[in-house]
């Protein structure tokens, strides 16, 4: 069946930045937001753009990715085409993990040819943003181009940390330097793709041939076909878009979810957000309760105190506990008494009364201070302080950075 | 096959519902914040192991079609099996515009379904019944007691209006059924009962035959004697929405925890229709108390004893105090509303004040204006 364009979502870093966050799970399996994984939003950005044939490229602890995706449904992705887990996989000349980006789409061309597209969308499964990908494909279309990068004007400052295009006056990329020290450009690479299929294919091959190479689309693929004087334009994108890789970019994006003046709209029903949504009843709140410029979902029952935080499904919050600027994962449970400040609790946490997680950067010596993070599952004891800027792992134990 | 079938009634329009059943079936009103009352008969169906469900519609039906869909929510939506949509055709008879006098009636107009039917025995329900019963044990204690046709009925005898009442002996024998009382006595009828395919089909041929439509007169009461018909007592919480005030009540005591765990039963969940709405939000100076908020709600005013259900928004400086607001409702800033029922996209422009009582509670209809 053919398709004119075809995505490919590369979903299988392994997110080590965020640390105990990701010791069972991949990046984009990662909650975010309340209701949502971070892979809701390019498999709905896919789903609102017209694009309904996605491969999900996976590879590290994939499980709970793989049954977050199913059938694809809530993304309406179940139909014609629809989403694919494509883990890496034994030919019969033997086959090898993911060396790359680039080597995780040349394993699997075999898929994208049943769809002989014209053109293939690379996406990358750990930003928070909303991107129309069907405009992007006009300009690509319009420009003639072989590969059209998304880019997006970042401050000068911070400009050294990304991929930064120099472009002349029609957009088009005249050069790409990774991570500069003296950045000819503000305008940084958004690692979201669009190849003429054709072409992207060639390059591929060449590039496996090369041992010397890292397989990877910044790295190697880009510069390579820039090099041979192909055609590559830019698609300049304004509007909210975060890099999540982070504890503190993740728990930024999640505090400016909270506030619409952060660009980040996740109510606006012209452009949805589709989740697969956990069963529960609506939230409660007590008579007790006081709950200020945070969100809430399914499930919650809350008794005590939240301020500037965002509560996943299932959440609990006992009487008098307090719970402010943190991100709570769903099934946490804040046991009476108990206080969280700066945190990101992991799924099914549990904090015994009167317990003390996190601490407000200004009661805290500014050297010694950092978000506080619980991985998945870890059970705190009835009244233990647990430092700003700690991490325990599942079994309660600090792990360092 | 081995097994229990669902017979789910979605016809009866409550005229006492006001302006809540103006737009749809009494079985797809909405509850509890998220659900609509089918949720309930569903999902006590699914949690019990039933695959098939056949839905009698008649009449305003096409918000619980929207609903129910392909019965995929509740995974009832199979290859073999699964939820089947049973329209009723009224056809021209001679008492006019009623065109179905009772559920034998309803029956024996979807009998060719009746018989393709694959399991041995079979459950009725109506649609509109909000509890979460086991009817699981229900159907294992139908099998043991060797009871012919068994009725689920709750433990108390409160009056509904149009309500059918159950006396039964010590072994569970039913030997009196009473309707149209003054006085209730008895046991409330839940209007769920038990009993094999093949009774329910001889049962059918017997009422149309002798011109005879209602289940509890012609069958329940005319053969209580003759058959071996036991009551099952559920004391949980049953929801059967009769009035608005009752509606009301009902809504309210969704706020006691001890009504929602025994409602919401982890291990039955009740299944609704997914929602693609973002997370609630409170705003800085928002306030929200002994409520039950459903998600996409935008609370920036104060909200005190209510429920509202997903995407209500309530401006700074609004206030909204023992209310039900459905789906989308807006209120504006420096509006105050007490003792309402706000359907579905009703807005309510700044500085109004509306206030019902406890015991009227004001009903809004469907996308009014105030």
């Amino acid at each position: 069946m053919k398709k004119e364009c075809v995505a490919m979502l590369l979903a299988g870093g392994q997110g080590s930045r965020l640390y105990v966050l990701t010791s069972d799970m991949a990046k984009p399996a990662v909650p975010f937001g309340g209701k949502y994984r971070i892979i809701d939003f390019p498999l709905s950005n896919c789903a609102n753009s017209g694009i309904d044939t996605v491969g999900v490229l996976t590879q590290y602890r994939p499980l709970e990715l793989n049954s977050y995706i199913g059938s694809g449904l809530p993304w309406d992705l179940d139909g014609d085409g629809g989403v694919h887990i494509l883990p890496p996989y034994m030919g019969s000349a033997g086959g090898t993990w993911y060396k790359g980006t680039a080597n995780a789409i040349y394993q699997n061309m075999g898929f994208i040819d049943l769809y002989s597209p014209e053109y293939v969308l690379i996406l990358s499964g750990d930003h928070i943003y909303k991107m129309d990908y069907s405009r992007m494909l006009r300009r690509h279309k319009e420009s003639g181009a072989a590969c059209t990068i998304s880019v997006m004007e970042v401050p000068w400052d911070e400009a050294p940390r990304f991929g930064i295009m120099a472009v002349d006056e029609e957009d088009l990329v005249t050069e790409f330097e990774e991570k500069p020290l003296h950045p000819k450009s503000n305008l940084a690479s958004m690692g979201i793709y669009v190849f003429t299929w054709k072409k992207l294919r060639e390059y591929l091959t060449e590039d496996e041939r090369n041992p010397s190479s890292e397989n990877d689309f910044g790295k190697n693929v880009i510069p390579a076909m820039l090099e041979a004087g192909e055609r590559m334009a830019a698609y300049r994108f304004s509007g909210y878009w975060k890099d999540v890789g982070t504890l503190v970019s993740l728990w930024d994006a999640n505090m400016d979810m909270l506030s619409l003046d952060s660009g980040l709209d996740l109510r606006d029903e012209a452009w949805p957000i589709y989740a697969r949504s956990v069963n529960g009843p609506p939230a409660y709140f007590s008579g007790t309760c006081r709950v200020s410029h945070s969100a809430v979902n399914r499930g919650d029952e809350i008794e005590g105190t939240v301020e500037n935080s965002v509560l996943s499904p299932n959440v609990v919050v006992g009487a008098g506990a307090r719970v402010s600027y943190s991100v709570l994962l769903p099934g946490v449970t804040v046991e009476p008494g108990a206080v969280v400040e700066y945190a990101i609790l992991g799924e099914k946490c549990r904090l015994g009364t009167g317990c003390h997680v996190g601490g407000a950067p200004d009661q805290t010596a500014p050297e010694s201070w950092g978000l506080t993070a619980l991985a998945p599952g870890c059970c705190v004891e009835a009244g233990r302080q647990v430092a700003p800027g700690t991490m325990l792992n599942r079994n309660g134990e600090e792990v360092a950075r | 096959m081995n097994g229990l079938h669902g017979i789910v009634f979605a016809y009866k329009n409550r005229s006492d519902l006001r302006e809540l059943t103006q737009v749809r079936a009494a079985a797809s009103i909405p509850f509890g914040g998220r659900h609509r009352a089918i949720d309930f008969v569903l999902s006590t169906l699914v949690n019990a192991g039933v695959t098939d469900v056949g839905l009698v519609l008649y009449g305003q039906y096409q918000s619980l079609l929207d609903h129910v869909g392909t019965g995929k929510d509740w995974n009832l939506s199979r290859k073999r099996g699964g939820l089947r949509l049973l329209p009723l055709f009224s056809d021209e008879r001679e008492w006019g515009t009623v065109p179905f006098r009772g559920k034998m009636e309803v029956l024996g107009s979807v009998r060719s379904y009746l018989q393709q039917i694959r399991q041995d025995d079979v459950v009725l329900m109506d649609g509109d019944l909000v509890a979460n019963l086991p009817l699981k044990e229900i159907y294992e204690a139908h099998q043991a007691s060797g009871a012919d046709i068994t009725v689920v009925c709750g433990s108390d005898s409160t009056a509904a209006p149009d309500g059918t009442y159950i006396q039964a002996d010590e072994e569970g024998r039913v030997r009196e059924v009473l309707f149209r009382l003054h006085a209730p006595r008895g046991r409330r009828c839940m209007e769920v009962f038990l009993l094999s395919k093949e009774l329910l089909l001889e049962l059918v041929d017997e009422c149309a035959a002798h011109d005879q439509f209602s289940f509890r007169r012609d069958v329940l009461q005319a053969r209580k004697d003759q058959m071996n018909i036991r009551t099952y007592l559920w004391g949980g919480y049953v929801a059967q929405f009769r009035s608005v005030v009752g509606y009301y009540e009902r809504s309210m005591q969704l706020l006691c925890p001890a009504v929602r765990r025994e409602l919401f039963h982890p291990d039955r969940p009740i299944r609704a229709k997914g929602e693609d709405k973002s997370s609630t939000y409170i705003g800085a100076d928002g306030v929200c108390i002994n409520s039950l908020v459903a998600e996409g709600c935008n609370i920036e005013g104060r909200v005190e004893n209510s429920v509202l259900f997903p995407g209500v928004t309530v401006a700074a400086g609004a206030e909204v105090r023992n209310c039900i607001l459905f789906k989308e409702t807006s209120v504006g800033s420096g509006t105050l509303l007490s003792h309402i029922i706000a359907d579905k996209r009703v807005r309510v422009n700044p500085n109004r004040t509306l206030m019902g009582h406890a015991a009227y509670p004001v009903v809004l209809a469907k996308e009014s204006v105030i």
